[in-house]
This record gives C-alpha cells, structure tokens and sequence, in this order.
C-alpha cells in the first residue's frame, strides 16, 4: 500500500495540518484564545469539557463566548426566517440561575432549559437543537457518551452550524472522542488550570491559571 | 306561441339588457335603471351551475364489499328492493321485488334496508369535498348537488378541466353521477336527471335545452303527471306553451314558479353549505390490525385530508387528536400540539412520527379517528428568494418553535422550559420557569444588584454540617471569601428568609454560595455554585 493511498484514510487525522481555517469564536481570555487554532472556540463543531466536579469553573470559562453569541445574534443583521443565536441547556446538573445568567450578559428570552429522561432522550434531543440550525450553542451534560455518540453530535453541529459543548467526568479522558476541540479543567491553590488534550488544527498545551478563583 | 309564456313583468324589465349587444358590452353604454327587485336577483350576475345528480345514492352510500348487494324498502308493510348493483341485477334480481322473490334468485344477495341518515351523511361528506371546487357548494334535496362554478373556471383551466376532475374525485370515491351544467340551479338539475350530459353556458341557449326534457325530470307528483299525461303534454316544452293562468290555477302557483325559476325569469336563492369548522374523520378497518407501520399509514391518510380541509378554509390548528380504537379495551387517545397553527400533514406526520414511537398500544386496533382542535386563521409566511439566504444555509431550518415542538413531542410538556427573571429578592423566587412556547418577554432588571450571583443554583438549599461554627463541604473546611450579604425579606407571605450569604471556595477550589439562617437555629446552607 502506498503512503498517499494510506494517507486517503479517513480515520487518519494529521495533526500538522490546518485545514480549519475559521476564525473562532473569541473566548474572552487572550491566554486561551493564542492557544486556539483560528483564535477562538470552534463554533459548528463539537467541544468537550473534563472537569473534575461540576462548578470548578466551566460555565465561567464559557460565559463570555456565550454572551457574544447570545447578543451577536441577536441583531437582525441578515435576514433569516430562523432565529439564530438560541441556546440551549440540556440535562444541566443544576437550575441555571436566570439572575447570574443575565448578569453574564445572556438574553434569557433565547434559552431553552431541556431535561429529557435518560441518556438516549438526551442525545435525541441535543441532535434535534444542534441539526434545526437554530441554536448558536447546545449545552449537553451526558452521563455517558460513547465514540459513536460524539461523532453524532459533530456531525450535526456541521450540519446545523451550531456549537456542541459536551460537559463530562475528567475520567472519561482516556476515551475516544470526535470532539474537535478537549479540554480538562483542573483546580489548583492558584486558579483553574485549562489542559488543552486535542485541538484540531492546534496543540496540546496547559494553561494555568487561566482565571483565579480567589479575588 | 311562448308570447303567452313571456308575460311576467319582471321579465320585460330585464328583457332589454339581455338582448342585441347590449349583453356583450354591458357596461359600454349604461343600461336604464332596472328596478330595483329586479337588480339583486342571481340572474343579474352571471352564473353557472353544476349539477351532481346521484341516482345510486342509497345504494352506494351503505355499499361496503364487492359482493351482490341491495337496497331494499318498506312500501306498504313489505320490503321491497329498491336499488341493485351490476352483479344482483345481472342475477335477475329486479327492481320492486319482494325481499323474498330476490333472495330466490340470488341466496347470495347482501340486502341492507335504506339508510336516509346515512345517505344524508355521505351527501355532506360529499358536499365537503366539493367545497374544493367551488366557494358555493349546496344541498338541493336528497340526491343532489349544486355548484356555483363561474368563479372557479379561471383557476382550474376551463370548464372541460374542472368537469373532469369532479368526475374523477367523484368515481374515484365510488359514485356514479349524471352532471350538468346550466345558468339556472334547477335547470342544471334537471337537465341532470333527464341524464343529459349537456353545457349551456349561455342563458339564450337554456330555454330550447329545457324544453325537450321529459317530464320526468322534475319529480313532481304522480297526480299531476297523469292529469299531464291526459292533456297530452309529454315534455317542458309542451308545459310551457299551456297559458299561464290556467296552468297556475290547475297545478298550482308554486309549478309556475319552478318553471320560472329554471327559465332564469325569477331569482333561484340557495343555501350554501358549510362544512362544521373542526374536522373530524374516521378510518374503520374491516379487521383489526396490530401493525404499527400500517396504522402511521392510515394516520398518514387522514392526516391529509384533514390538511385538505383545513386549505379549503385557509385555516390551521395547533392541536390534533388521534384515537385508535379497540375492540375490547377503551381507546388510546394521543393529542399532538403545535406552536403555531399548521395543516401541513407532513408537519404534523413528522409529530405523530415521534410520538408514536413511544405509544403504548394495548392491542389490536379496529378503527382510527382524527379530530382537530379549534381551528385558526393560518398565518402565511412569506417566502424568501433564493439570493436573500446566505449560500451555505440554504437546507431546511426548523424555527425554534418547531424545534420546541418536537422535543415537547418526544419528550414531555413539563421537560423543555425557558427560564425568566423575578424582580425579587429572595434568590429562590428570583427565577420562574417558563413554558417555552408561550408569549413572553425576558424581564431585564436593572443592574442595581451588582453583587455577584451563583450561575448554578440548588432545587432545594441543602444543609451543610458545621465544625465549631465552620461549614463544611464534603468534610473540608470552607473558605469564606465575600459576604456577608445580608437578605432579609418576604414578611408577607409564609416564606419570609432572614440570611447572610457568602460567596465561600472548598477544599477542591470550588466557589460555593452558602448562608447562614439568622433564625431559629443559626445552620448552614448550601445554595448555589459559582460554576
């Protein structure tokens, strides 16, 4: 078998190039955004975040990004039939606080909180919101997600141009995934470390102390 | 001969107008003022009418299988048969026979007793179906019905066009018609019972059409025809050559004014029916059926018709609701509800796909039934040209109702929600859930609490163990870090709260919202994480 031939592979993924040449979603922290390829979040595909516990600082890393798209799109800037720029949050661990959300800058009247039963429901229903093209950003926090579920999603996050952001248990970093952008944050004395595990496009790389949690 | 005839005034008044070429260009030159009795009558505005005659209603009506069947009636205490199909009367069965000289014949024969409430059903079925063709649709007598056609010839491609496709839709439904079409509603009726297959668009050619008819066509009592039939008068023609004086007094005024009617001499108001505004259809299967695939079909089918009724209407719904009926059990009900008012069956099939899914069939389903919510005036949308979408989003987009709609579908009411702001300052209260759908608009506080608040918020605050006066989470000390922020409020209902709230970080660097109750016992809480 020739090289080119092996190379047509598509389960080959090289890490040198970059095909991806869509600028970013800007996170709001410049640490991150050098470390990103396009300079920001990879909106239309799929982002995966490791954390350790639930509140270590995830929402808050995303916040910024999510606030721009909240209000970006927002404005009638072209005319769409579809609404963009909705965001949706599905099977949050907790109640998103509207208080802390609008404090955040997010338009509250462009969120839809989706608590399906069980995992299947779950997977269901963030396909439909991220494949209806509707949703600038579907938030998912799956109790499992298998190799075939994530390409799922980064499949319909393409088809839909909307943004998955997949929330799992840090123990899941050793599974394969299709996500084009993983992340691991960490909580150290200092602030919250961001491990960048697979970036398309990028490098790996840490980031400590991207934010503080001490004031 | 027919000066006779023409002797009602109000046909001198509108004589003029409709002769020479003041009829080709009516508005060239104005005509004199007709009176006014004579100005709102139907035969001021051109009109054509089609006649659907339905000599086999009784017999079709309650046809259910393909086998010799026949209709029979009770005339002075016997049943006789009144109408036959193909296959009985080709076995000798006759017209008139007694139930048992028929079923001599033909042991076979299917007899059913004529049903007028079921024939009157069929008939506005019918009469529902033809409201597609036509905004005037009505129901003269128990075989026959009418259409008001001259509006719709522009939209159907011409007469030709718009004949066929009723006598396709009408012997695709199983129905033998004699048509016909004429200026005048009873002339175009009778013209269908005299089984003519005659056109007359224009109002000059009516009266030498009408007077070769039979009698017959008219349906009037048999008294009269003998005493007509005795003066040897056979055809319309003939009747309308007798005086008119002579012939009111003998066969009464109200013969005259049919006559008159379907001449076009005198105006001809009908009914015009209107189908009930909810729909409401039924699929009965012969046998029951537990296969899922074919009952979508089914549900399919109905669907569609429920769209047709909803299009001839220009109407929508946004709640449909499927029963499917068994045998022995009660119904399963299923109810689809939609954001904004629809008909499109794909749409709705696309709901009912996702639902049905998860339905729970207890058994084998005999019959199906649809029935529409109220129904709305649809709200059309305007289509967009091609080059207003950007190039690569030009697949098909679900708004986010729809999307709402189909999570709702698959997954229940009470799952999808929005969330909105409270002004209140109890953080409980802060926040109400929102049912997606419904009309609302975000509430925007002001940014007087600049303080910051907790983007995870507990159900329920939960009680955190306390070491010497520390609170502790997950066996760790906590760190207080901002606070107090002292709330104290709600004296007015049941729930007031008096708190003092930390923003505090555990051990595994955490940001957690804690308070202490300033009553009672002085516990810890946790209420939120700082995310």
């Amino acid at each position: 078998m020739s090289l080119t031939k092996l190379l047509e592979n598509p389960r080959i993924w090289r890490g040198g190039s970059r095909l991806d040449t869509r600028t970013g979603l800007a996170s709001g922290f410049a640490e991150l955004d050098r470390c990103l390829p396009g300079g920001g979040w990879p909106t239309e595909a799929l982002t995966e975040i490791l954390v350790g516990h639930y509140g270590i600082g995830e929402l808050r890393l995303l916040m910024p990004a999510l606030a721009r798209l909240s209000a970006e799109e927002a404005a009638p800037h072209y005319s769409e039939q579809a609404e963009p720029g909705w965001i949706a949050w599905v099977s949050p661990p907790f109640q998103p606080y509207a208080p802390a959300l609008q404090q955040c800058g997010i338009d509250l009247s462009r969120m839809l909180v989706v608590r399906p039963k069980d995992d299947s429901e779950l997977l269901w229903s963030a396909e439909q919101a991220l494949s209806s093209g509707t949703c600038a950003a579907v938030l998912l926090w799956p109790e499992t997600l298998d190799d075939q579920a994530s390409r799922r999603l980064q499949l319909a996050a393409e088809k839909g141009h909307s943004w998955a952001i997949v929330f799992r248990p840090f123990s899941a970093r050793h599974e394969p995934s299709a996500a084009a952008l993983r992340l691991a944050l960490e909580s150290t004395e200092q602030g919250t470390r961001v491990h960048i595990l697979k970036s398309r496009g990028g490098r790996p790389t840490v980031l400590n102390n991207l934010f503080r949690n001490k004031p | 001969m027919s000066r006779a005839w023409k002797s009602p005034v109000a046909v001198r008044d509108t004589a003029p107008t409709l002769t020479g070429k003041q009829q080709a260009l009516p508005f060239a030159e104005p005509a004199p003022p007709p009176p006014a009795a004579v100005s709102v009558t139907p035969t001021s505005v051109r009109r054509l009418w089609f006649c659907i005659y339905l000599p086999n209603l009784p017999l079709e009506a309650c046809r259910t299988s393909d086998e010799a069947f026949a209709i029979v009636e009770e005339q002075h205490g016997i049943y006789r048969i009144l109408q036959t199909d193909s296959l009985a009367a080709a076995a000798g069965v006759m017209v008139g026979q007694s139930t048992n000289a028929a079923l001599a014949l033909l042991p076979a024969l299917t007899l059913t007793e004529r049903s007028p409430v079921r024939e009157q059903q069929v008939l506005e079925q019918l009469a529902t179906w033809l409201e597609r063709f036509s905004s005037f649709v009505s129901i003269a007598g128990k075989n026959v019905l009418l259409l008001e056609i001259a509006g719709s010839l522009r939209l159907f491609g011409g007469l030709p066009q718009l004949r066929q496709a009723i006598a396709k839709g009408l012997e695709g439904q199983g129905f033998s018609a004699a048509m016909a079409i004429a200026p005048t509603p009873l002339g175009a009726t009778w013209l269908a019972r005299a089984g003519r297959r005659s056109c007359i668009r224009a109002e000059e050619n009516l009266s030498a059409a009408l007077r070769s008819l039979p009698l017959s066509c008219l349906h009037w009592p048999q008294g009269q025809y003998e005493a007509l039939a005795g003066m040897g008068i056979a055809t319309i023609g003939d009747c309308l050559r007798l005086p008119r004086e002579g012939f009111a007094r003998r066969f009464g005024a109200e013969r005259l004014l049919e006559l008159d009617r379907a001449l076009g001499h005198l105006p001809d108001p009908r009914d015009s029916w209107r189908a009930p505004e909810r729909f409401c259809a039924d699929f009965e299967m012969s046998e029951e059926q537990s296969d899922r695939e074919l009952l979508l079909n089914i549900c399919y089918e109905l669907l569609l018709s429920h769209e047709q009724f909803l299009l001839a209407r220009q109407l929508g719904t946004q709640r449909l609701c499927l029963s499917f009926f068994h045998l022995k059990s009660t119904a399963t009900e299923l109810t689809l509800g939609s954001a904004l008012a629809d008909r499109s069956a794909l749409r709705w099939f696309d709901l009912l796909k996702i639902r049905f899914e998860t339905l729970r069939l207890p058994e084998a389903v005999i019959a199906v039934r649809l029935r529409s919510g109220l129904s709305q005036p649809l709200q059309a949308e305007t289509a967009r040209l091609g080059f207003n979408a950007k190039g690569g989003r030009q697949r098909r987009r679900y708004s986010i109702a729809q999307l709402a709609e189909r999570l709702i579908a698959r997954i229940g009411d009470q799952s999808v929600n929005a969330v909105n702001m409270v002004a209140e300052h109890r953080p409980e209260y802060a926040f109400s859930v929102q049912h997606p759908l419904s009309d609302w608009s975000a509430n925007t506080l002001d940014g007087r609490k600049r303080v910051e608040r907790p983007l995870w918020m507990l159900p329920e605050p939960a009680l955190l163990p306390v070491d010497r006066g520390y609170p502790l989470h997950k066996g760790c000390r906590l760190t207080l870090l901002d606070g107090p922020e002292r709330l104290e409020t709600g004296w007015w209902d049941d729930n007031s709260i008096s708190r003092d709230y930390y923003m505090a970080v555990n051990a595994a660097g955490i940001r957690l919202w804690v308070f202490r109750n300033r009553r009672r016992t002085p516990d810890w809480y946790l209420h939120g994480i700082f995310g």
